[in-house]
């Protein structure tokens, strides 16, 4: 993008009050959006993001400027701006730069525009006629695409110079059934860091009619209990579970301020020893994979709990300086306007050997839960949330009632060592989850059935 | 550069093609700064901008927005824009406002001041803000993101029915989570200040909101699962209402996507309850004298005395329920179409203290903060947040709570409010939603 002299003059620039290195990192996004409610495509949308973040460390403290114009003046600007703020001690040289190259391949093999916008718009179409047509009680839906390409070029001082091309497809779909007073509505998407073929291997139309089934189901739905129970996980988005038990509480931001339920905790027993915690940046066709992170660090994967015991925590470039420990390759930006932070990339839970309807059956009464919302974490106290769409009641070790949406809350901690199945039957997620810490990014889970033998559910009887 | 001009001449230009058009600029600047054990983490400055092109051909819309406002990048965005509407489906009620009187008032949202601020001073204040926290008591033992931020826009807004208008706004910002922890227990509790004026953040009352609200919840216990009267402080309350906003929008209800669908004009709350969404709040986080498509903002009393009179709306949505916009079409900046939503939210006060409102309450879970992602839905109506706070027994709090949820329905809280104080607060992270502390009868709290 632009030529490495130039990358040179600027990292130059940004060196002239002294400092211990600085990177510059540069990206283009380009995205179309189409999205469509009563039956109609009512908002198309195309963006075009350019720009540039400029990066000074001096110590554990990050200077940071970024400009959407990337023309030299600009860059040059923004780099005296990052420069100002920078107090080194020493004049720090910069190295000839040496392009990294990564043995990973993400192949693509329908490019995003080998449709036409109007023939992923009549996808859409598609996807609501098939909702639409299941029951007549689907009283409305929406449906969105979303593609984007994103290039980034990250340098630094140091001789780094580190590119990718991440490119990612999803549709989201919102079904809303209603019914004698009663509104229900249940929403999934499905999607890949990969070109159109996902829609080949995961049919959007058949997405939409389970979701229209998921949704009528729920009009009969019961409100929740409320208390402690047994509660049953589903495989494959049900990995958003760890996401918010222990996977944030793992980030090394909140490791090193001492925040965390996990600090200086390795080597300990911190789960049953059924558990066996990976992130995975390197999963083909995987939303949360990447060829290098945002600091420029190869991607790779790091075993964060190995059959129980803590062996390791998520560290971007940042953390990794302040605590002399090396970057896993976790530090991760919405876009060129945001400083890196370490997060999750695909995070995953080895399978057991327990059979789903083994599980079922161990359970006296509990909830089963299908599908999740979205979760939440409190890293302090080691606390999480997540929603339950779709749940049922398990009596007698059987599947029976469907139950209104009610949040589970449990202590990660506690639970991960009271977990005492994990089913063989391993899934990942259809590709829709996006984690949100301050900044938004695509993230991959995934995991087997499992069952926790007590948590709280909130529900209302 | 004349931003205005420019969004004018974009404007001509794609109009010439038949269509409708509108061009919205914005440019800025912002500064964060982010503070950990007396240390700057980072410190970022930057002048973003950018335009969004919004197309309506024959009832289609097309959009497009871009960063790069070269000649070349704006020509590339208004020519995507036209090429998608043609992929968009048409629909009758789809137009651009005519452009309308707009009161001239001074709503306080600029503060000319701040390009003065030199970053240092910043800094400093963001190391304030820490201190306050860390220096409050020897149990608060470190804090999570303490951050300052603020934000300079100028916003330039352009149609083809004739409207060309600007306006200028300031933010500044402070928060934190401060940890407390003893022997058994390890909490955070949060800290917020926000402000249009620089002068007027306070730095120490912030640092020790976010110390308060950690030490007064260490070694929290589970309740028993029970129906019981629930407090909401305004954290929890703002929460509550943004998800109630939702429903209230002429889109939500147009939609079938409100658990209030067909509730206008009836009483659906207890007599308490007046909500008022303005968005002409003088220093309103969400305030502005014109809304993202360019109608003037205004006052809409929607729910007066329990009884849901108003909706709020979009150009849009107004249209195809044959009245007028409300000037609730907001947008986050120029890579968003504008969306009807709230703008400042609220449900009104009354003259009753905070403390008399607890001295009222026989037995009851004080809630001071929640984690809840999808657990509040505005279409079904159901409510489920995982909570901490306290415990309340005969007017006084007797002892802190954890690891509990409290559920309901959206329609059962409404009218199960009963009492309301004085303390209206508007907490930043819900939009711009405001709550004064909430007495709700009988909702249910799942624990041991």
């Amino acid at each position: 993008m632009l030529d490495p002299d130039t990358v040179r003059r600027i990292l130059d620039e940004a060196l002239r009050n002294g400092g211990d290195l600085a990177e510059i990192y540069l990206e283009d996004r380009t995205s179309l959006s189409l999205e469509l409610e009563e039956s109609q495509i009512e908002h198309a949308l195309r963006g075009a993001d350019r720009g540039a973040g400029i990066r000074v460390f001096y110590g554990d403290t990050a200077a940071y400027a970024y400009t959407d114009d990337l023309s030299s003046k600009s860059l040059l600007r923004a780099a005296r701006s990052a420069a100002s703020a920078a107090k080194g001690s020493h004049r720090t040289q910069v190295l000839d730069f040496t392009r990294c190259l990564s043995p990973l391949e993400f192949p693509i093999e329908k490019p995003l525009d080998s449709l036409s916008e109007r023939e992923k718009a009549k996808l859409l179409h598609r996807i609501d006629q098939a909702a639409r047509g299941y029951d007549p009680r689907v009283s409305q839906v929406q449906a969105g695409y979303l593609e984007y390409r994103q290039q980034v070029w990250i340098y630094n001082s140091q001789g780094l110079w580190a590119e990718d091309d991440r490119e990612i497809v999803e549709i989201r779909i919102a079904v809303v059934a209603q019914d004698k007073g009663i509104i229900q509505t249940i929403r999934s998407g499905i999607g890949a860091q990969s070109g159109l073929e996902v829609f080949d291997r995961i049919d959007p139309l058949a997405e939409a009619q389970e979701l229209a089934q998921s949704a009528v189901r729920m009009l009969d739905a019961r409100p929740a209990p409320a208390g402690e129970m047994s509660v049953v996980m589903g495989n494959g988005w049900g990995g958003v579970l760890f996401h918010e038990a222990c996977g944030h509480a793992l980030e090394a931001d909140f490791i090193n301020q001492g925040s965390s339920v996990f600090a200086g905790r390795i080597g300990e027993k911190v789960a049953s020893s059924l558990i066996t915690l990976i992130d995975d940046s390197t999963l083909p066709a995987r939303r949360g994979s990447f060829r290098f992170d945002d600091d420029g660090t190869p991607s790779q994967p790091t075993i964060l709990i190995d059959q129980g015991v803590l062996k390791g925590y998520m560290w971007d470039l940042a953390e990794a300086r302040k605590a002399k420990a090396r970057s896993t390759g976790n530090g991760r930006r919405e876009s060129f306007r945001y400083l890196p932070l370490p997060r999750m990339t695909n995070t995953i839970i080895a399978p057991g050997d327990s059979y789903l309807e083994e599980i079922i059956g161990s359970v006296k009464r509990g909830l089963y839960v299908k599908r999740l919302g979205g979760g939440q974490a409190d890293v302090a106290k080691g606390d999480f949330v997540f929603s339950v769409t779709e749940g049922y009641l398990i009596e007698d070790g059987k599947i029976t009632a469907p139950i209104r949406g009610a949040n589970l809350m449990g202590n990660g901690p506690a639970i991960l060592s009271e977990i005492d199945m994990v089913g063989n039957d391993f899934e990942m997620d259809k590709g829709f989850g996006r984690c949100g810490k301050g900044q938004r990014v695509p993230v991959g889970v995934g995991q087997p059935t499992l069952r926790i033998p007590k948590i709280i559910v909130g529900g209302t009887e | 550069m004349d931003y205005l001009r420019l969004a004018q001449a974009v404007v001509e230009q794609v109009s010439r093609k038949g269509v409708e058009a509108e061009a919205l600029i914005m440019a800025g600047q912002t500064t964060m700064v982010g503070v950990n054990k007396g240390q700057v983490e980072q410190l970022s400055q930057a002048t973003p901008k950018g335009l969004g092109v919004r197309v309506i051909k024959e009832g289609r819309m097309g959009y497009a927005y871009t960063s790069d406002l070269s000649p070349q990048g704006v020509e590339e965005s208004w020519r995507d824009a036209l090429t998608l509407a043609e992929s968009a489906d048409p629909d009758e009620y789809r137009s651009l406002p005519q452009p309308q009187p707009i009161e001239e008032e001074d709503l306080a949202l600029y503060d000319p001041a701040l390009d003065t601020v030199p970053p240092e001073e910043k800094v400093a204040l963001a190391k304030e803000v820490e201190e306050a926290a860390l220096s409050l008591d020897p149990r608060i033992v470190a804090t999570i993101r303490c951050t300052y931020q603020d934000e300079a826009w100028h916003i330039y807004l352009a149609n083809s029915r004739g409207l060309a208008d600007s306006y200028e706004r300031t933010v500044t910002a402070t928060y934190l989570r401060a940890v407390a922890r003893d022997e058994k227990s390890q909490v955070a509790g949060l800290g917020v200040g926000l402000s249009n004026f620089y002068g007027e953040l306070d730095p120490t009352a912030i640092g020790q909101e976010a110390g308060k609200r950690a030490l007064e919840l260490l070694g929290g216990k589970p309740l028993g699962t029970q129906r019981a009267t629930v407090v909401l402080d305004p954290f929890a309350g703002a929460e509550l209402l943004f998800f109630i906003s939702e429903a209230l929008t002429g889109e939500a209800m147009q939609r079938g996507r409100s658990f209030l669908l067909g509730k206008l004009g009836q009483k659906v709350a207890s007599e308490a309850v007046n909500l008022v969404d303005n968005g002409r709040l003088p220093r309103g986080y969400a305030s502005a004298p014109f809304d993202g498509e360019g109608v003037p903002t205004s006052l809409t009393r929607v729910m007066e005395g329990g009884v849901l009179n108003h909706l709020l709306y979009d150009h849009y949505t107004a249209q195809k329920d044959g009245t007028r916009s409300t000037g609730n079409a907001t947008r986050g900046s120029y890579r968003h179409l504008p969306r009807v939503s709230p703008t400042n939210f609220y449900l009104e006060p009354s003259p009753l203290s905070r403390e008399e409102l607890i001295r009222g309450v026989e037995a009851g879970f004080y809630v001071k903060s929640t984690l809840n992602t999808g657990g509040i839905n505005p279409v079904s109506g159901d409510y489920s947040v995982a909570a901490n706070g306290l415990w309340i027994e005969k007017g006084e709090v007797t002892k802190s709570v954890s690891g509990v949820t409290v559920a309901s329905t959206l329609g059962e809280i409404l009218k199960n409010i009963t009492v309301i104080a004085d303390d209206l607060r508007f907490v930043p992270f819900y939009g711009s939603t405001g709550a004064p502390t909430i007495r709700i009868e009988g909702m249910q709290i799942g624990g041991k």
